[in-house]
């Protein structure tokens, strides 16, 4: 009789988890074989003849100069992540203080984030233009005379993408650690006041760990969010001027799509999971190493 | 004494607060006044500075422009309002129906289980678009909106996000359905998806956000302009118009303008909807 329920109950337990499962299977877990083994093969679209080619790919891989530039570039891109998680916390202090338009500012700190996909990379573009843009209309106003190029030269362009994505991440990062800050008690808050601490020092050393948990995971996810993405940069520099702002995930898209390089590109899809895999294993020994509960 | 004068003093501080935080947000949402009032401006004043935030001389021409002839972006509406409407139903039942599998269903492995379906999310798209491309390509929906949406139906994080508001129903609610003889069928059509609304809300505009913002999918499996949806339009108007800042603008708007409608209307449900799986998760 128990066994029987217990049979029923698992079989109703697949049938609910069924369909997601087997999309799962279809769109991810397949497909990722598959990419798996074409990391092993010369496969290109269009050519008929598929080898199997052993290590080549990552042979090539590990000798490949753009390779290591589009991951230095994916690591200035990466940057942007802690700079918001940051800002953010400090947002989110000053909003959970006693202010007025309190829902209005937090809901205008975090529109960039819920309403920017690729349009708003194209405004981005025409604000930074460096001769005649607003942005640079500004800096001269104020006495700077030569003002970075921003987007256009090979120096500054991955810095510029770099505000942009801080712009956008900035406000997620608040709203999460405004709900962290609610958790913090009061009474700690206030007793740390009537101590006669300093405001800064509240922060430094009450809030700013208690709230590390969030900090930390704020950084994880910012990060791995962070590495999967190309579409704005796709969008307004394709990876120019000379490269410069060729991150790993759009180097991934351009041999595969412009190139059609596809063993080669299943490649470096995989050296990206790996960095995936390291942000995560450090996730797990961390968290029980650095966050203060 | 001390009591009424830091309530005196809370006041102009308060103010100070409200105002340095208020420059703060206005430079947030800058890039998008700019975008709206330089879509209404002239060629000549785009790039003039002082920056003119009010046009001398509003003209609707650019929008005008972005609306009419054959590359309307009439066409890329409907073909994202499509995809990312049956996406985000599709997406929004399909996680339901898995998170309350994960959650209120006991049974042998399901934890185990639900550790291997989140470890999917570790897996970058970049791995999957060229076996994707090759596999849409052979099933004949390669350069469809299927393309777009059959993978849509399926989002780790949509049924994370169900998961944690299920867990949080209590027990006993179901429990005495069950005396009364339901099935969990009933309980879930009948007791708990009614509960859920608040998060099934949540997911679907949180997903709806996705699916029309989506760049990425659409630029690798479509390629027809009259499949394109708004982000493709949208980079394609820019490709052919490329020095025409103002219509640029007004395309851009075109491509922003409903997000922020929707993001105006589902603002509670999205901060908490990411909240809640954030830190509660």
């Amino acid at each position: 009789m128990r066994t029987n329920w217990m049979r029923r109950q698992r079989l109703l337990g697949y049938v609910f988890i069924g369909p997601s499962m087997l999309g799962i299977l279809v769109f991810f877990l397949i497909p990722a074989a598959y990419s798996f083994y074409l990391m092993f093969t010369n496969y290109k679209f269009m050519s008929p003849n598929v080898d199997f080619t052993g290590l080549d790919n990552i042979n090539r891989l590990l000798h490949d100069d753009l390779f290591y530039k589009s991951l230095k570039n994916t690591i200035i891109f990466l940057l942007a992540v802690p700079v918001s998680v940051g800002l953010g916390f400090l947002v989110a202090v000053v909003l959970n203080e006693k202010l007025y338009l309190k829902k209005l500012l937090r809901g205008l700190y975090f529109m960039p984030y819920i309403t920017s996909g690729v349009a708003v990379a194209f405004v981005w573009m025409l604000l930074f233009q460096p001769k005649q843009g607003p942005i640079n209309g500004l800096l001269r106003s104020i006495g700077i005379d030569h003002p970075p190029g921003w987007l256009s030269t090979t120096t500054s362009s991955m810095y510029a993408i770099d505000i942009i994505w801080v712009w956008f991440m900035l406000g997620y990062n608040m709203i999460i650690y405004l709900a962290a800050l609610q958790e913090v008690s009061p009474e700690l808050m206030e007793a740390a006041k009537i101590d006669g601490a300093r405001k800064s020092q509240v922060l430094r050393k009450i809030i700013w760990p208690l709230v590390s948990p969030t900090t930390f995971l704020l950084l994880v996810t910012g990060l791995i969010m962070s590495i999967k993405t190309f579409g704005i940069i796709q969008a307004i520099t394709q990876g120019g001027p000379g490269n410069s702002t060729t991150i790993l995930s759009l180097y991934v898209y351009q041999n595969a799509f412009r190139y059609y390089d596809m063993g080669y590109a299943s490649t470096i899809s995989w050296a990206l999971f790996v960095i995936i895999l390291l942000i995560t294993a450090v996730q797990w020994i961390g968290q029980k190493k650095w966050v203060h509960y | 004494m001390e009591l009424k004068r830091r309530m005196n003093g809370d006041v102009p501080m308060r103010l100070l607060l409200t105002v340095v935080m208020l420059l703060g947000a206005i430079i947030m949402i800058i890039p998008f006044i700019w975008m709206l009032t330089t879509s209404l401006k002239t060629p000549t004043e785009v790039f003039e500075y002082p920056i003119k935030w009010l046009p001398a001389h509003p003209t609707w021409d650019h929008h005008i422009k972005v609306w009419s002839g054959t590359k309307s972006f009439g066409t890329y509406y409907l073909n994202s309002l499509k995809i990312a409407i049956i996406g985000t139903v599709g997406a929004t039942f399909i996680s339901a129906f898995a998170a309350y599998g994960f959650s209120r269903i006991e049974f042998k492995g399901r934890n185990a289980l639900f550790m291997v379906y989140l470890s999917m999310m570790m897996i970058p798209p970049q791995v999957l678009f060229v076996p994707k491309f090759i596999m849409f390509e052979w099933a004949g929906i390669y350069n469809t909106h299927w393309a777009l949406i059959l993978p849509g139906f399926f989002t780790i994080f949509g049924v994370f996000m169900i998961r944690q508001f299920f867990l949080s129903v209590p027990h006993e609610i179901s429990e005495s359905a069950f005396i009364d003889g339901a099935g969990h069928f009933r309980i879930f059509l009948r007791l708990i998806l009614p509960l859920a609304k608040p998060a099934l809300a949540t997911l679907a505009i949180i997903d709806f956000s996705w699916q029309w913002n989506d760049y990425e999918n659409a630029l690798v499996f479509l390629i027809d302009e009259k499949l394109y949806t708004v982000p493709l339009g949208l980079q394609n108007f820019i490709l052919e118009n490329m020095i025409d800042y103002n219509g640029m603008m007004a395309a851009a708007s075109a491509g922003i303008v409903p997000m922020i409608l929707v993001f105006i209307i589902g603002q509670r449900f999205i901060i908490q909807g990411l909240t809640n799986s954030a830190v509660k998760g």
